[in-house]
């Protein structure tokens, strides 16, 4: 019996490592669990779909499958460290996909800049993430870049001249973004003052009466869209005509569903929308994006869908499965279509200069308004 | 029979003697050989073992039901974090707001900048137990709880001096397995002789009953003010350590959650036993790194395993249930694992065997 069982035991391992292809390994480390699983997991199913879209990498003339190793950080940033980690020495990964968020992504940057294997994150937008770091990209346009476009579409489009800006003083992101738009609306001579508030705050009577002495014709909101849909709703009714305007945080259904008609002609920033012609690539996937998963594409599946394809295009480029001449093939990028926009990234830097899209709210959809360029 | 069979002193000090030779041998060939993955979960386990012990000293032995650890690693991250880190990081870290002087000019070796981080730790440890240790019972737990979130919360505020919620990072990756190894022993150590002294048995008997302490005529308030800023002390040491691991820091990795985390190393270690909080430590760290495989997509025999994200998370909860439900006090209670008892189960084990 004994002896049955030890024979059935060595069959079934050897089963379980027979299946060893060559293949190109590729290391994923998101937020799949924890408070922010939902970005994760959008960002999962842009890949997913994308392996299915192109499947194959093609080195030498012959197409090799690829492999894409999935690993949860929790949103945790030790975690986050232990995944980079464990893709690079146990699982062998060429590169690494995500994290999503900044935190993670400085973590999980710093061992693959030490282990030089590339990094490419889908969304983490604080600067900090790809500053001096030679291995480290993201598909996402960064917060100081959001900054400029946004006061450029301001500045041009709007035809604002003097913007209140309501800050949030309990989110990095919020206050790092204001600073960024006011460095370059002041460059355009606008003229701007601050008012500040705090994550959760439900009465800005306040802070909007005394914004709306000064008489501006723009209100700022670089937070998230809770409070930005009632900044919005009691300007409106405090009598104030102006523009509305806000950042990235805005992009959430809520933003309506709280907001109602207060929140209509608001226009803010985002990554991505189905209807923005952004690239040649935008309109198929956002046909095979609905196919697949009976939903709209949203920034996080986008962005990480064109992470992969950056990666496997400087796989080929590279013709290699090195790591190091993945990173300078993906650094060399040029015109690269995504479907979030075309890529390139400058020399030395790991940042994309990129298109914003611009939202504006009409009959309580979020419509596409425009698409601001560098 | 069963008396002589006690070790005497001396041949417990020579077994603790070569157990921590053969420790630090093993150490020495893991940062040699292993693989850089099995180094980080090596030290994230000595990290962790120091918090579990430090916030054992004053939840299980002295009875204080404090949430507030993860200010106090928060404090000791930034503190050894704004000593040790290159002047040229921050001159270019610092995005919106620059750091204010005296801390834009300096840069330590890390041995100063662990002790400077666990004193000033300490230091806030000892402001916060002198008002709110005025407090019994889950009102001190609300109030340590709300201190731990205020500190995040300045962490995040104050810009000129944390960087604010953009974080910190570059900080030199000084940690590694002697460090983070030779805290956890020295930790140990000190909290060890504290407790199997006279302020140790004050500090059970506080646990025990405050009031019966009181008329025994021990100085309840200070033995607990004690307990708490040495406490305090440990989790400074941990977190400057944590942060010259991980090599990047920002307020999000200090919530409550992470107080829940050492929180469940130590009751499930068992409240007010040591060797049970490394146990608990090393399970809860080693445990999370295992399960991993049950997320990944697998193949046994014929059947595909999709690989289930969050599996793991399920999997050690019904595993801590299970072991909470058989040990209701935790792994070890409230005993420590010595030379004596290794050696009874041993000889049980042998008995057990020959009948």
């Amino acid at each position: 019996m004994r002896k049955f069982f030890l024979v059935v035991l060595m069959v079934s391992a050897a089963l379980m490592f027979a299946a060893e292809v060559t293949e190109v390994r590729i290391g994923a480390g998101w937020e799949m669990t924890g408070p922010i699983a939902g970005f994760g997991q959008m960002s999962w199913d842009g890949v997913k779909l994308a392996m299915k879209l192109r499947p194959t990498v093609k080195i030498g003339g012959k197409d090799i499958p690829v492999n894409v190793i999935l690993l949860d950080n929790k949103g945790d940033k030790a975690e986050a460290a232990n995944v980079a980690r464990r893709l690079i020495d146990m699982e062998k990964v060429v590169a690494i996909l995500g994290p999503c968020t900044s935190s993670c992504a400085l973590a999980a940057g710093a061992i693959a800049e030490q282990k030089q294997v590339p990094l490419v994150t889908n969304t983490a937008t604080n600067p900090l993430v790809t500053q001096n770091r030679r291995f480290i990209f993201r598909a996402c346009f960064v917060d100081t870049l959001q900054g400029k476009l946004l006061a450029k579409f301001a500045w041009e489009e709007l035809k604002s001249r003097k913007v209140a800006i309501f800050v949030d003083v309990a989110q990095d992101y919020v206050v790092g973004l204001a600073n960024y738009f006011k460095q370059a609306f002041a460059k355009f001579g606008g003229k701007f003052f601050e008012v500040y508030y705090n994550t959760g705050d439900q009465d800005f009577s306040a802070q909007l009466t005394y914004a709306l002495a000064q008489n501006p014709d723009t209100i700022f909101m670089p937070g998230y869209y809770a409070e930005i849909a009632l900044i919005s709703k009691q300007a409106r009714e405090l009598g104030f005509a102006g523009n509305l305007l806000a950042g990235d945080g805005a992009d959430a259904p809520e933003l309506v569903q709280i907001g109602g008609e207060f929140v209509e002609g608001l226009c803010y920033t985002t990554y991505f929308h189905q209807d923005a012609d952004l690239s040649p690539r935008t309109k198929p996937f956002v046909e095979a994006y609905v196919k697949e998963y009976n939903r709209r594409p949203d920034a996080f599946g986008a962005l990480a869908f064109d992470a992969y394809n950056l990666v496997l295009d400087a796989i080929e480029r590279a013709q290699s499965l090195d790591p190091v001449a993945i990173r300078d093939a993906l650094a060399a990028t040029k015109d690269f279509a995504g479907v979030a926009g075309m890529i390139s990234f400058p020399s030395d830097s790991g940042d994309p200069i990129k298109p914003a899209v611009i939202i504006q709210i009409k009959n309580g959809k979020p419509e596409l308004k425009t698409v601001v360029r560098p | 029979m069963r008396m002589s069979k006690r070790l005497s002193v001396k041949t417990k000090g020579i077994l603790t003697v070569l157990f921590v030779i053969l420790m630090a041998l093993l150490i020495a060939i893991a940062d040699r050989k292993a693989s850089d993955y099995f180094v980080l979960i090596l030290n994230l386990i000595a990290i962790n073992i120091i918090f579990a012990v430090s916030l054992n000293l004053i939840n299980g032995m002295t009875g204080i039901f404090s949430l507030g650890h993860a200010g106090f690693i928060a404090i000791g991250a930034y503190t050894s974090v704004l000593l040790t880190l290159p002047i040229e990081q921050k001159e270019i870290s610092y995005l919106i707001k620059p750091l204010i002087y005296p801390f834009n000019r300096i840069e330590l070796p890390f041995l100063p900048a662990i002790l400077i981080a666990g004193l000033v730790s300490a230091g806030f440890g000892y402001l916060v137990a002198a008002p709110s240790l005025r407090l019994i019972g889950d009102y001190l737990a609300i109030a340590t709880l709300g201190l731990g979130e205020t500190i995040r919360v300045i962490a995040n505020n104050a810009w000129s001096i944390t960087n604010g919620a953009l974080g910190l990072k570059g900080i030199p990756a000084y940690t590694n397995l002697y460090w983070s190894w030779g805290w956890a022993l020295i930790t140990v150590v000190v909290i060890a002789s504290l407790v199997n002294s006279t302020y140790g048995r004050a500090l059970k008997a506080i646990r025990e009953d405050p009031i019966a302490a009181k008329a025994m005529g021990i100085n309840v308030f200070s033995h607990q003010v004690m307990s708490f800023v040495i406490g305090s002390f440990f989790a400074g040491v941990g977190g400057a350590l944590w942060a010259h691991l991980i090599t990047t820091i920002d307020p999000k990795s200090f919530t409550f959650v992470r107080t829940f985390e050492i929180l469940i190393m130590v009751v499930l270690g068992g409240l007010g036993s040591i060797s049970g909080s490394i146990i608990g430590a090393a399970i809860y760290t080693v445990g999370l790194e295992f399960l991993r495989v049950l997320e990944s997509p697998f193949k046994i025999w014929f059947i595909n395993y999709p690989g289930v994200p969050g599996m793991r998370m399920v999997v050690l909860s019904v595993l801590l249930i299970v072991l909470m439900l058989f040990w209701q006090r935790g792994i070890m209670g409230r005993n420590e694992l010595s030379w004596d008892s290794i050696v009874s189960a041993f000889a049980k084990l042998r008995r057990g065997g020959k009948a």
